[in-house]
C-alpha cells in the first residue's frame, strides 16, 4: 500500500449492481429486525472501463460516495417501523461507504459493500437489483498504511466498522506474507454483528469462528456487551485482555481499528499505554467526500503539541494515526 | 451547431463565455473540482469565503441533510488572506476564466483589509461581498439585514476594490430585500448575487438538541429554489433592470432547466452551489443544456431569454 495516493485517481463513475441480498439472520435466533440488528445487506458491484481503472487502485480504508437519491424506497410493508417517519423525506446528498472486498476480474473490478439499514438512504439501497446502475464517486480518502517491519496486525472492529477491516485482512494475507493478522469484532448484542454465522454458538476464544475472516486465514474473536455471543463485555476490554496475556513485540505490531468514536478513543489509549502503532478509521457527516464542503472536520494535535487544527475526515483521513486525533466524547 | 447560438454574456463589463458560475463555498479555492470537470469551461468561478485571519471553523456536526436540502455551519473555515495569496493565487493564476474572491468579515475593517490586499492582483476579476456575516461591532446582527449597514460596508469595499468588479451577495431573510439591493447598488455594487442561504435549524428529537454544533445553519439546495427564483424576479423588476445591474442567480440549481428558470426570472448568470457536492461535474453539463434549450427554442442570443418572464 503506497504511503499517499495521487489526487487524480478519483472520479465519478457508473457501477452495475450484480447482487444485493440480506445477510446474517439465521432464524429464529435473530428474527427481531425492528431495531438495528438483523438489517445487514451485501451489495456486489461491477466497475468497467475508466471506473475499473480507478477502482483497481482502491485501498482498504478508502471509501466511495454513492448517489441513492434516485433509488426507490421499498414498498410500505417492508419499511421498518422506526424508519417510517424519516423515509418520508427526499434525500439529496451522497452517502459514504467503505468496501469489504475488491477483486479484479479480467478488465472489470468487482467491489463488495456490507451495509446496515439505518436511515432513508441505506433503506433505498436495499431495492437496488441486479442489472441496476448506481453513480459512485471514488476512490476517496487515504486508506490503512503498512509501515516497514511489522509482523503482527491487530484488527479491531466495532459494529459496522468491520467492512474495511475485512478488506484489510484480505490484502494483508495476500500481499504481506510476513504479517500475521488477527481480528476482534464487537457490538452490543449478537444480532448487531454484520456476519453470517450463527453467532450465539460462537467460541469464547480466538479462533476461526468468523468465516469472513477465516477465509483469509485470520483468527478472530467476538465480543458482545450483553454476552449473547463470544466474550461478554466491550471489544476493547476483550482486546486488552488478549494484549496483556499475549504481549506481542510492540515495535513489530500495529493496531488497525474502525468503529464508534468512543471505541476508537479507548483503543488509542491502549495503544499509547502499550506503545503500539495504531491507525484508526474515523467517521463524520460529510456533504461531498472530496474536500470541498469542509463539513467533516476532525480536531488533530500538531506534532505532539497542545495546539489543534481541524483536518478533514474525507481528504486527510478517514484513516488517522491514533496519536494525532483529539476525540470528542 | 454551437455557432448558431450565443450564450456569452456581458457581466458588469466583463465578457463571459457562458453564464454559469460555481458558487462560493462549494468549489474550493481554485482547482479542487478539476478531477470532475474542466474548470476553464465555466463562465466564472467564485472562491470560498476568505477572511483576514485563518479560521478553523466550527466544531462538528457542521452539516445536516434536510428534505431536498442541507444545512451548513462551516464557520468560514479558510486559510486566511496571507496563505490564500501565497498558496492559492498561483493556482488561480493558471485558470483562464474570471475568478471572483468571496470575502467575509466581522467588521468593515476586516472586509476592507482583504480587498485592499487583493485589489492589485491582476489575476482576480473582482469580489463577491458576503454580507450575511455577524457584525461584531453592532452586537452581532448581520450586515445584510440593515440597508444603512449594507451601504456602509459596500461603499467602503468598493473604494478599496478600485477597478475590480464588486458583486454583493444578498441574504434572503430580510424584511425588504429590494431596499437592501438598492442600498448596495447606490453604494457602488456592480452586480448582485442572490440568494445566500436561509438560517434554519434541525432538532434531534431523541436528545432534544439541535443537530448542528452551531445550533443553526444555512439552508441550501433544491428546497430553496422557488424562493430564490421569486426573489431574483423581484430584484430584477424592482431594482436591477432599470439600473442595468446584472444578477447572478443562486439557489438550488442542479440542472439546465433550473438555470434557465433563473435566467427567465431575470438573472444574467447563475451559480451552481450545493449540487457540486452531489454531481461535481454538473456545472459543465448545465452549460451544454442551456445551449440545447436555446437551440430548440430558437433563441439566437441568450440575452433575449434574460428577464423574459411573461404574464399569465
Amino acid at each position: 500500500m503506497p504511503e499517499k495516493k495521487t489526487s487524480s485517481d478519483k472520479g465519478s463513475f457508473c457501477a452495475t449492481v450484480r447482487a444485493n441480498r440480506q445477510i446474517g439472520q439465521p432464524a429464529p435466533a435473530f428474527s427481531d429486525a425492528s431495531r438495528g440488528g438483523g438489517r445487514f445487506y451485501r451489495l456486489n458491484l461491477e466497475f468497467t472501463g475508466d471506473g475499473a481503472k480507478a477502482f483497481a487502485k482502491f485501498q482498504p480504508g478508502q471509501f466511495a460516495e454513492f448517489d441513492l437519491s434516485g433509488t426507490a424506497l421499498p414498498t410500505t410493508e417492508k419499511v421498518p417501523e422506526d424508519l417510517v417517519d424519516v423515509c418520508q423525506r427526499n434525500i439529496l446528498l451522497r452517502r459514504p461507504f467503505s468496501f469489504a472486498d475488491v477483486n479484479a476480474k479480467k478488465d472489470k473490478i468487482l467491489a463488495e459493500v456490507l451495509y446496515c439499514v439505518v436511515g432513508p438512504a441505506s433503506l433505498r439501497m436495499t431495492t437496488l437489483a441486479s442489472g441496476d446502475s448506481v453513480s459512485v464517486i471514488g476512490p476517496l480518502g487515504n486508506g490503512f498504511r503498512v509501515p516497514e517491519g511489522k509482523k503482527s496486525a491487530l484488527l479491531i472492529a466495532g459494529g459496522m466498522g468491520a467492512p474495511p477491516l475485512l478488506h484489510l485482512a484480505k490484502v494483508l494475507t495476500a500481499d504481506y506474507s510476513d504479517i500475521e493478522a488477527i481480528a476482534f469484532a464487537g457490538t452490543k448484542t449478537a444480532k448487531d454483528l454484520p456476519f453470517e454465522k450463527r453467532l450465539d454458538e460462537i467460541s469464547q476464544q480466538l479462533g476461526f469462528s468468523l468465516p469472513e475472516f477465516a477465509k483469509y486465514g485470520v483468527k478472530s474473536q467476538v465480543a458482545t456487551e450483553d454476552g449473547s455471543a463470544g466474550f461478554e463485555g466491550m471489544v476493547t476490554d476483550c482486546f486488552k485482555r488478549w494484549l496483556d496475556k499475549s504481549n506481542p513485540a510492540r515495535e513489530q505490531s500495529i493496531i488497525y481499528a474502525c468503529g464508534p468514536e468512543q471505541m476508537l478513543a479507548r483503543i488509542a489509549e491502549i495503544a499509547k499505554e502499550k506503545q503500539i502503532d495504531c491507525q484508526i478509521s474515523m467517521e463524520r457527516r460529510m456533504a461531498c467526500g472530496f474536500g470541498i464542503c469542509q463539513s467533516c472536520a476532525v480536531p488533530c494535535r500538531v506534532n505532539g503539541t497542545n495546539e489543534t487544527v481541524y483536518k478533514l475526515c474525507c481528504e486527510d483521513g478517514p484513516v488517522f494515526d491514533s496519536k494525532e486525533v483529539v476525540f470528542s466524547l | 451547431m454551437d455557432n448558431t447560438v450565443d450564450i456569452s454574456v456581458d457581466f458588469a463589463g466583463l465578457k463571459l463565455a457562458n453564464p454559469v458560475f460555481t458558487a462560493s463555498g462549494t468549489c474550493g479555492y481554485a482547482d479542487e473540482l478539476s478531477d470532475f470537470m474542466d474548470i476553464n469551461q465555466l463562465g466564472g468561478f467564485i472562491t470560498k469565503s476568505i477572511t483576514v485571519k485563518p479560521r478553523k471553523g466550527n466544531p462538528t456536526p457542521r452539516i445536516v441533510e434536510t428534505d431536498s436540502g442541507m444545512l451548513n455551519a462551516i464557520g468560514w473555515a479558510n486559510v486566511g488572506l496571507d496563505k490564500f495569496i501565497e498558496e492559492k493565487l498561483p493556482v488561480i493564476e493558471k485558470l483562464t476564466i474570471p475568478v471572483f474572491v468571496n470575502i467575509a468579515g466581522e467588521t468593515i475593517r476586516e472586509y476592507v483589509a482583504v480587498v485592499e490586499r487583493l485589489a492589485t492582483e491582476r489575476t482576480i476579476a473582482g469580489f463577491e461581498l458576503n454580507i450575511s456575516c455577524p457584525n461584531v461591532e453592532k452586537g452581532g446582527i448581520s450586515f445584510g439585514t440593515d440597508p444603512e449597514l449594507v451601504k456602509e460596508v459596500t461603499s467602503a469595499v468598493k473604494k478599496a476594490a478600485g477597478e475590480k468588479i464588486l458583486i454583493v451577495k444578498l441574504a434572503p431573510a430580510v424584511t425588504d430585500i429590494s431596499a437592501i439591493a438598492r442600498a448596495a447598488v447606490e453604494a457602488g455594487a456592480d452586480a448582485l448575487s442572490l440568494i445566500n442561504t436561509f438560517t434554519a435549524m434541525v432538532i434531534d428529537i431523541e436528545t432534544r438538541r439541535p443537530v448542528l454544533a452551531n445550533k443553526t445553519g444555512g439552508l441550501s439546495g433544491p428546497a430553496i429554489k422557488p424562493i430564490a427564483v421569486y426573489l431574483v424576479n423581484k430584484i430584477y423588476n424592482e431594482v436591477a433592470k432599470e439600473r442595468g445591474i446584472p444578477i447572478l442567480g443562486i439557489g438550488g440549481i442542479r440542472n439546465a432547466s433550473d438555470a434557465i428558470e433563473f435566467i427567465i426570472a431575470g438573472a444574467l448568470a447563475v451559480a451552481v452551489g450545493t449540487a457540486n457536492f452531489i454531481e461535481p461535474g454538473c456545472a459543465v453539463k448545465i452549460i451544454e443544456g442551456i445551449k440545447k434549450y436555446c437551440i430548440s427554442h430558437n433563441i439566437i442570443n441568450i440575452k433575449d431569454l434574460v428577464g423574459s418572464l411573461g404574464t399569465n
